[in-house]
């Protein structure tokens, strides 16, 4: 067969251009890939986990519903765990060899901030649910948070301890963190601004076991209410210590040590005089999607979801429908999250400022005398 | 007053705990001249024994206490047949570096058994307080104190008074002449790690109601027992057992009256001092006369 000069070109042309067709088709019929950085073993695991799960479970019920535009979703995860470079580490992984759409970045403070600088040189937009302030306060306009600020849950731990305990003589533990200073210092400007001056303040290591001399030290000056940003593991284990020394006053902590996580390792006496904030107050009998959430992920998992997997359940379902909306620019996804107002998720209504910060309520809870479980105290709304 | 009293019993009982894992690092490094590097882990695989017989297998207080303690012995001579006597004729820092990774692997082996959320283990004397003088005391702290005063009596009575005891002490002495004098060396040798292996058992027993028992247990007491037995004086048990009792109580005073941030730099920076300005301890012989 001979062929013309005409024939050769236009054959050359299309062998040439078949690279590119293939690569558009892969790509469209290819999953959109989302990267998760979460804390799966290590002491951080007992809120790590639960988002763990709960992106999982975004995940299947995004695919069940359609996926994104036709597209599946994939949710590529690595461990953090309680370190800030293995946080670091884990997240240049991702971006490298899985160069996500957006990130999911885990719930802590220190590690957010470690992050921080990789994300601002990929320009990719994340998920975080740090509390500390000044992770918004870095001005990365590629972060959005899923859960209150510490200055919200301060600002509820405060409000409860005047309106609720009429606290007078508050002191204030924290955890020797980001998290833990930022909300300690928030917390005694909000008492200042009442009038009511801190008797005390106390510090602990992330790492450390025994809170005995800090606890006894706080008693010593006279104290009516304690105040307590910490962790999920050691503040159990503050609960439980301030039981075993006798302390009587009431005790009003961060929402880390009311997750079912830290709530196991504690007895109801334990928790007998406790009070505290939490992001959500996770009650199945409102019914609707919260039931539904609740349930599924009880029946899934077999554990009770917290606060913190319910965040980054409604992150991830806001990130689908910035998905199908925008598609997978960084830059217009940015500028979507960006401009969300009112999205209404199943743990709160989402409305991101110009710093990221998208949620401004939380609940106020105390325990039931003699039980585990928590009942609502009161939700606190900020503007 | 009240709030000293508080301080001084919970000083004693976390000082006693790191007493028990300071006594087993001494042991085995007069014997053997092995600094365990996984001597925490050894008290982290002790806690998780208790939480695996009494939690998970649900025995009853003395059956599942006893079933860990032996597991734990038994820990100490498998340690000893398959990292120590094949290593020995090694140096001594083979053997070592042996230690770190057998302690990193120990970690890893109870994070994939038993997961990386942690456990409550409960104490025989749960939620019992008793007042002291106007301070209350948590049963179980007291239990702590009177437990490794126990120990401490028994293991006297063990080395000054039994030939097994009397036997380990020229072993550690003076390994080859112990050898010309007929003695079973490789036994005596594995009785220490057994005995090491013990002791970080009860430690952990008695730890795991204070703290949770979580994998990363094991590292903040390795440091406290060795930080311990520098003060004290490398290779004394006296000066383990005084050791391991001020870095508790200072520990906990220095939290209180001096600053809760630095509670750590004070006992750590005691221990520099000591290693700068008298080596050898309290009690103990200079480290470089050892070698």
């Amino acid at each position: 067969m001979k062929m013309t000069r005409q024939e050769f070109l236009k054959a050359l042309l299309a062998a040439s251009a078949m690279p590119w067709v293939g690569a558009a088709r892969a790509e469209q019929g290819s999953p959109i890939v989302v990267g998760a950085t979460v804390p799966m073993t290590g002491p951080l695991s007992l809120t790590g986990k639960q988002y763990h799960n709960s992106l999982m479970m975004a995940e299947e019920d995004i695919n069940k519903a359609g996926g994104i535009n036709g597209r599946s979703l994939k949710i590529v995860f690595e461990d953090t765990q309680a370190s800030n470079s293995t946080a670091v580490n884990a997240f240049v992984k991702l971006a490298q060899e899985s160069k996500p759409s957006l990130f999911f970045l885990s719930s802590y403070s220190t590690q957010n901030l470690a992050v921080e600088p990789e994300l601002k040189k990929i320009q990719v937009p994340a998920f975080y649910a740090g509390g500390a302030d000044v992770v918004a306060e870095a001005g990365n306009e590629w972060m959005f948070r899923v859960r209150p600020a510490d200055s919200v849950s301060a600002e509820g731990m405060v409000r409860c301890a005047l309106n609720v305990l009429k606290a007078k003589k508050p002191c204030i533990l924290y955890i020797q963190n980001d998290f833990g200073q930022g909300g300690a210092r928030t917390a005694v400007e909000r008492f200042g601004a009442a009038g009511v001056t801190v008797a005390g303040m106390g510090a602990y290591g992330q790492n450390d076991k025994d809170f005995s001399a800090q606890l006894l030290g706080l008693r010593g000056k006279d104290i009516d209410v304690l105040l307590i940003f910490n962790y999920p593991q050691d503040g159990a284990l503050v609960l439980r210590q301030a039981k075993m020394l006798g302390l009587k006053m009431p005790l009003v902590t961060s929402s880390a040590a009311l997750v079912p996580a830290a709530l196991q390792l504690l007895s109801p006496a334990d928790l007998d005089g406790v009070w505290g904030v939490v992001d959500t107050f996770i009650d199945p009998s409102v019914g609707g999607r919260m039931r539904d959430f609740v349930e599924r992920f009880k029946a899934k998992f077999g554990s009770d979801p917290d606060p913190y997997g319910l965040a980054y359940y409604d992150g991830a379902m806001l990130a689908a429908e910035g998905l199908r909306k925008v598609g997978t620019d960084p830059k217009a996804l940015r500028d979507w999250f960006s401009a969300v107002k009112g999205w209404q998720g199943i743990g709160h209504l989402y409305s991101y400022d110009a710093k990221g910060n998208g949620v401004f309520d939380l609940a106020v809870v105390k325990s039931k005398a003699g039980t585990k479980s928590l009942e609502l105290v009161q939700t606190i709304k900020l503007n | 007053m009240t709030d000293l009293i508080q301080l001084l019993i919970n000083g004693l009982a976390i000082g006693s705990v790191y007493a028990l894992a300071a006594i087993g690092f001494v042991i085995v490094y007069s014997a053997t001249g092995v600094v365990n590097f996984a001597a925490g882990q050894f008290v982290m695989f002790g806690t998780f024994a208790g939480v695996a017989m009494l939690l998970n297998a649900q025995l009853p207080w003395p059956v599942g206490y006893g079933a860990a303690l032996l597991a734990m012995a038994l820990f100490g001579a498998l340690f000893f047949a398959v990292l120590y006597l094949p290593l020995r004729a090694s140096p001594v820092v083979t053997i070592i570096i042996g230690t770190v990774a057998i302690g990193i692997t120990m970690q890893n082996a109870a994070l994939l058994a038993f997961g990386s959320w942690p456990f409550r283990l409960p104490s025989p004397v749960e939620g019992v307080n008793l007042t002291i003088a106007g301070a209350t005391i948590s049963a179980h702290a007291v239990a702590v104190v009177i437990v490794t005063a126990l120990m401490v009596a028994l293991l006297w009575l063990l080395f000054f008074r039994t030939s097994l005891g009397i036997g380990m002490r020229a072993v550690a002495q003076d390994i080859k002449a112990a050898r010309l004098m007929g003695l079973k060396v490789n036994r005596l040798l594995a009785l220490s790690w057994v005995l090491a292996a013990l002791l970080a058992g009860i430690a952990g027993l008695m730890l795991g109601p204070m703290w949770f028992a979580d994998t990363s247990m094991g590292d903040p007491i390795a440091l406290k027992a060795f930080a311990a037995t520098i003060i004290g004086g490398f290779g004394s048990l006296p000066g383990a057992i005084i050791g391991a009792l001020f870095v508790g109580l200072s520990e906990v005073l220095g939290a209180s009256y001096v600053s809760s941030a630095y509670k750590d730099l004070i006992s750590f920076g005691i221990m520099i001092l000591f290693l700068l300005l008298r080596p050898q301890g309290v009690f103990g012989e200079r480290i470089q006369d050892r070698g």
